[in-house]
Order: structure tokens, then C-alpha cells, then sequence
């Protein structure tokens, strides 16, 4: 086997192949190049202290003018992802455990299913379904427009949902049955087993379903901003209109030039610059769950 | 409480979580499907011309130029992904840095909002590249979206290959490339296949990102350009809820979400038969949760 050599073609194929590797990291590096490079001069002009500003009024008929401050909309990104995995998360842990140890088997595989289907609904629909259902609903119950960051955070919760559900149940699936059938031939209840055995000895793999569902929230933008309002203030109460970062780059980019385009830009860095950050996160989770990938 | 109350209430608890997920699903699809589809299965919708000032529109203009975009972007990511699957599964080293660097970036992609892409569609495609906003630069804004999914899918697949298959082609003398090519891409195939189906599925319902970098102008016959601009049927929806100017937009929004679904729930279900016909010959999984 010493001798074995690369077949005529090897290398040639090799190389190919090896080339289209390398689009991904061309892809990522571009994608950052290009950000930077159109976000540069809000940055420049404008400097932090007015682009991390709490106000928002790049029209120039405005008294204020000129301000293309992003507080308000980093506030509105950060509270409904919070808001959606307040809902997703326990109800996507949750339908995965029972999915894993409680539903008999063919409960299990309808609703299987079913958190397929939901994963494959485009974003527009959820948007729709939530614009022409959910808000009216709200609308109804609270006396106001019914729109803004309950609103958001509710569909937010729907659409992480899959994702959570998904990774948390492979999770508890990579789990050698070996825990289960110690714990329960110890006398424990399915209650007890799930509660000190299986979900601890799952929690970083459900950790990183809850981050990449939290991805999910941050970046999510057609759903959002069909229910959300779009105000440019910050908000706090959970119908009070706002916008998330991507909603309000969604929203203005068509009107948009020169600074104010910029400052979008600049938004879209933002936005790039969590998600890198929660990549990291996930490494760091796995990095410590041993399983050096 | 004593454990064995404590495990009933638990199961209780279980039940009823997991039967909120079922019932929430199950009340949007019903009420997507109960408001639009008689409008989406209506021949002159589904095949007649949208109207701007009028009611009565249709969404042929857009439906074909959403399969045109799904076919683009396969076009462009299939052979890319596939090639950097190759890579990874069977010509990189254990421990590569390369094939590290690779993955790296290639979760890093997977993870990017669509906004993000959108953004880097039009400065790069549309303006430096020059293309001008049109469906071709949509299809490779898409093509660089999916290219993580695909790329992963396939690598899979490859690597679900028994490496008996591999070692009997090798000691029968054949290259790598050869192996490859005649063993393990044809056993590998149907999972490959599986993966793409699902990456129409998600080209169909993607928005987000084509926005500004198609411009979404509403044509009233199809063109088969690629450096046209088209309006897909997925960002399409959005645009008429938005500007709400044809007076009977309900009715197309309506029947344009139900006929969306429609699509994607055919396709996924397309998906998930070859992913089956697949794991029944090799006994294995492809499952896509990150879907």
C-alpha cells in the first residue's frame, strides 16, 4: 500500500473540488467586506454617539433631521427575541421531551410531523397569518391597535418553535438509553428520570437548540414587520408599536440614500455582528460538551 | 406530593405541551388553507394576469417566477455544494485545517439572518457586479443562502456510505475521483436529491432577502430573462399587503399565502418520500431540523 499513487484525474478533481470549498469562505468574507465597506460612512459622519442614539428621523423635512440613532430598534430586536423564546423555548423543550418519552408512538410521529410542516411554512405566511389573525385578536382583548411586541414576540415564538423542538429532541435521542433504563431500574418515576437524569445530561444540546432558535428570532424580518407596527420610538409595554433592526431595514431601504442608506448598512452590521456572536456561543457550548467538531 | 402523583402531573403537563405545538400548527395551516385556497385552486387565479387597479387579478406573472428563481439557484449552488461535499467527505483529512475552515464558515453562513444576504445581494451582485437589480442576482443571493444546507445535506449522505462500498472500488484499483464518481455520488444520490427538493422549498418561501435585490416589479406576462426584474410569488405577497393598492388585495394575499403553502407542503412532502426511499435501503437519517 506504500506504493499507491494518485490515480490519473485525483489531483485534477482534487483541486476542483477544493475550490468549491473555498466558496464559502469567500462568500462570508465578502458578505463582511461589503457591509463594512457600505456601512462605513455612517460611521465616519455620523460616529457612534449619533448612530447608537436613541432617535430616529432620517427624513429631511424633519425638525430633527439627521439623527439615525438605532437604540430604539436594537431594543425592539433584543425584547422580542426574548419574547419569542420566553414562548418558544419552554414549549419547544417541552413537545421534545414528550415527543421522546411520554407520547405513545404514533402521537409522536403525527406531531412529528406536524413541527415539520410548521418549520416549512414560508415567513410571509406566519406574517399574513398573524397580521390578519393574531393582531385583530390581540386588538380585541386589550382595547388597542393590537399590534407591536407581544404581537411580534408571539409569532417570533411560533416560528422558533421547530428549530427548538428539532435540536432539543436530538439531543435527548444522542442519549444512551443506558441512563434512562438505570434510572428507571432504580425505582424512579418517568417524572424523576426526565427531571435529574435526561435533561441534564442533555442541557448543552439544548442549550444550542435555544441559541439557534434565538438566530433565528434575531434575524427574522418579513413575519416581524407585518405585526410589530414599524413606530420609530423604543418601546416597552407589550402593545406598544416599535421595529426590530431588520424590520426597519426592510421598511426604509427603498426610500433610502446616501447617510441614511449607509445607516441601514450599519443596522445590517449590527445584526451580522450578534449572529457571528452567538456562533461563537454555540462553539464554545460544544467545545465544552467534548465533541470537538 | 408524593413522586408517583408528581409523574402523573407531569405527564399531564407533557401532554398538554405537546398538544399546544400540534393545535397551534394545525390552526394556522387550517386557517391559511379554510381564507385562501378556493381562491389559490381558481384557474383564473392561479393562471391569470394581476390587475392593479382592479379586481379580479391573478399571480401567473409570479408563480413562474418563483420556479425560474428555484431553478437558478440550483443551478448555481447543486454543483458548488456538491463539490465542496466531495471535499469534506472524501478527500479532506481527518483534523484538516482546510476542510476546519471550511465548516467554520459554512456554519457561519448558515446562521446569517436573510436581511444579511439580502443586503450583500444588492451592493455585490446588483451594483459592484453591475448586474443591475434582476432575478439572476436573487438567484445567487439564494444560491450563497442555501449553499450551508445543500453543502451539509450532501456531505451526509456521502459520509452514510458504507466504507466497504469505497474500499472494494479502491481495491479493485479505481482512483479516488473514480470512486467518487461510480460508487459512492450514485449510492449517495437519493439522500443528494432528497436535500436539493428541500432547498426548493425554502427558495420558494424566501423574501427577505430578494426584496431590493429583484425589486419586485409586478409583470403582467412572465419573462424568461434572468437580468430581468421579477416579483416572485413569496415577496410578492408581502409587497401587495404592504402598498395595498389593488382594491381586492385580501382576496390575492389570501389566495397567494394558501397556494405559497400549497407549494412548499408539496415540495417538503416530495422531500421527505426520497428521504425515506433513501434511509430504507441505508438505514439512516436525513432529517433536516434546521429546516
Amino acid at each position: 500500500m506504500r506504493e499507491r499513487k494518485a490515480k490519473k484525474g485525483d489531483p485534477l478533481a482534487r483541486a476542483v473540488m477544493l475550490v468549491c470549498s473555498s466558496v464559502c469562505i469567500l462568500g462570508i468574507a465578502l458578505i463582511f467586506i461589503f457591509i463594512i465597506k457600505e456601512s462605513l460612512p455612517a460611521f465616519r459622519e455620523l460616529g457612534p454617539s449619533n448612530l447608537f442614539g436613541a432617535q430616529w428621523s432620517p427624513d429631511v423635512s424633519e425638525p430633527a433631521a439627521g439623527k439615525y440613532g438605532m437604540l430604539a430598534f436594537i431594543n425592539g430586536t433584543l425584547l422580542t427575541t426574548l419574547g419569542g423564546l420566553l414562548l418558544g423555548a419552554p414549549l419547544g423543550i417541552s413537545t421534545a421531551i414528550f415527543l421522546d418519552q411520554v407520547a405513545p408512538r404514533r402521537a409522536a410521529r403525527v406531531i412529528h410531523r406536524g413541527v415539520e410542516m410548521l418549520a416549512g411554512i414560508p415567513s410571509v405566511v406566519i406574517g399574513w397569518f398573524g397580521l390578519t389573525m393574531l393582531v385583530p385578536f390581540l386588538a380585541r382583548i386589550s382595547g388597542t391597535g393590537g399590534d407591536g411586541l407581544l404581537a411580534a414576540s408571539i409569532v417570533l415564538g411560533i416560528m422558533t418553535l421547530p428549530t427548538i423542538t428539532f435540536l432539543s429532541l436530538e439531543a435527548l435521542r444522542s442519549l444512551p438509553p443506558e441512563y434512562k433504563e438505570a434510572s428507571l431500574a432504580m425505582g424512579a418515576t418517568r417524572w424523576q428520570t426526565i427531571r435529574r437524569i435526561l435533561v441534564p445530561a442533555a442541557r448543552r444540546g439544548i442549550l444550542v437548540a435555544v441559541i439557534l432558535g434565538m438566530g433565528r428570532a434575531i434575524g427574522e424580518t418579513m413575519a416581524v414587520q407585518m405585526v410589530i407596527g414599524n413606530a420609530r420610538q423604543a418601546a416597552w409595554g407589550p402593545f406598544q408599536r416599535t421595529s426590530t433592526l431588520p424590520s426597519r431595514i426592510i421598511t426604509d431601504m427603498g426610500e433610502s440614500s446616501g447617510l441614511f442608506r449607509s445607516a441601514l448598512f450599519a443596522q445590517g452590521l449590527v445584526l451580522l455582528v450578534l449572529a457571528m456572536l452567538l456562533i461563537l456561543a454555540i462553539r464554545l457550548v460544544n467545545r465544552e460538551r467534548g465533541r470537538g467538531r | 406530593m408524593s413522586p408517583k402523583t408528581a409523574d402523573r402531573v407531569a405527564s399531564a403537563v407533557f401532554w398538554a405541551m405537546g398538544g399546544i405545538t400540534a393545535s397551534a400548527l394545525l390552526f394556522i395551516v387550517v386557517q391559511i388553507f379554510w381564507r385562501g385556497l378556493a381562491t389559490a385552486l381558481s384557474p383564473s387565479f392561479f393562471l391569470g394576469k394581476p390587475r392593479a387597479f382592479e379586481e379580479g387579478g391573478g399571480v401567473l406573472p409570479m408563480l413562474v417566477s418563483s420556479v425560474y428563481l428555484a431553478a437558478w439557484t440550483l443551478i448555481i449552488a447543486v454543483p458548488v455544494s456538491l463539490g465542496a461535499a466531495i471535499y469534506l467527505a472524501e478527500f479532506a483529512r481527518k483534523g484538516s485545517r482546510a476542510a476546519g475552515a471550511v465548516r467554520f464558515c459554512a456554519d457561519s453562513l448558515a446562521s446569517l439572518p436573510s436581511i444579511v444576504f439580502g443586503l450583500f445581494g444588492m451592493t455585490f451582485f446588483a451594483a459592484y457586479l453591475g448586474w443591475g437589480t434582476c432575478l439572476l442576482a436573487g438567484a445567487c443571493t439564494l444560491a450563497l443562502l442555501n449553499l450551508p444546507v445543500l453543502m451539509r445535506s450532501a456531505e451526509e449522505s456521502m459520509r452514510a456510505v458504507p466504507a466497504a462500498y469505497r474500499e472494494a472500488s479502491l481495491g479493485l484499483g479505481a482512483g479516488r475521483w473514480t470512486t467518487v464518481r461510480q460508487v459512492v455520488i450514485p449510492s449517495a444520490m437519493p439522500g443528494i436529491l432528497a436535500g436539493t427538493v428541500l432547498t426548493v422549498g425554502r427558495v420558494l418561501g424566501e423574501s427577505a432577502s430578494l426584496i431590493y435585490v429583484m425589486m419586485l416589479v409586478t409583470r403582467k406576462v412572465p419573462s424568461f430573462s434572468p437580468f430581468s426584474n421579477a416579483a416572485p410569488l413569496a415577496s410578492n405577497i408581502w409587497y401587495t399587503q404592504t402598498e395595498a393598492i389593488i382594491p381586492d388585495y385580501r382576496r390575492v394575499v389570501d389566495g397567494g399565502a394558501a397556494l405559497l403553502l400549497l407549494l412548499v407542503l408539496a415540495v417538503n412532502l416530495a422531500a421527505r418520500a426520497l428521504g425515506k426511499a433513501y434511509s430504507k435501503r441505508k438505514g439512516v437519517k436525513t432529517a433536516d431540523a434546521r429546516a
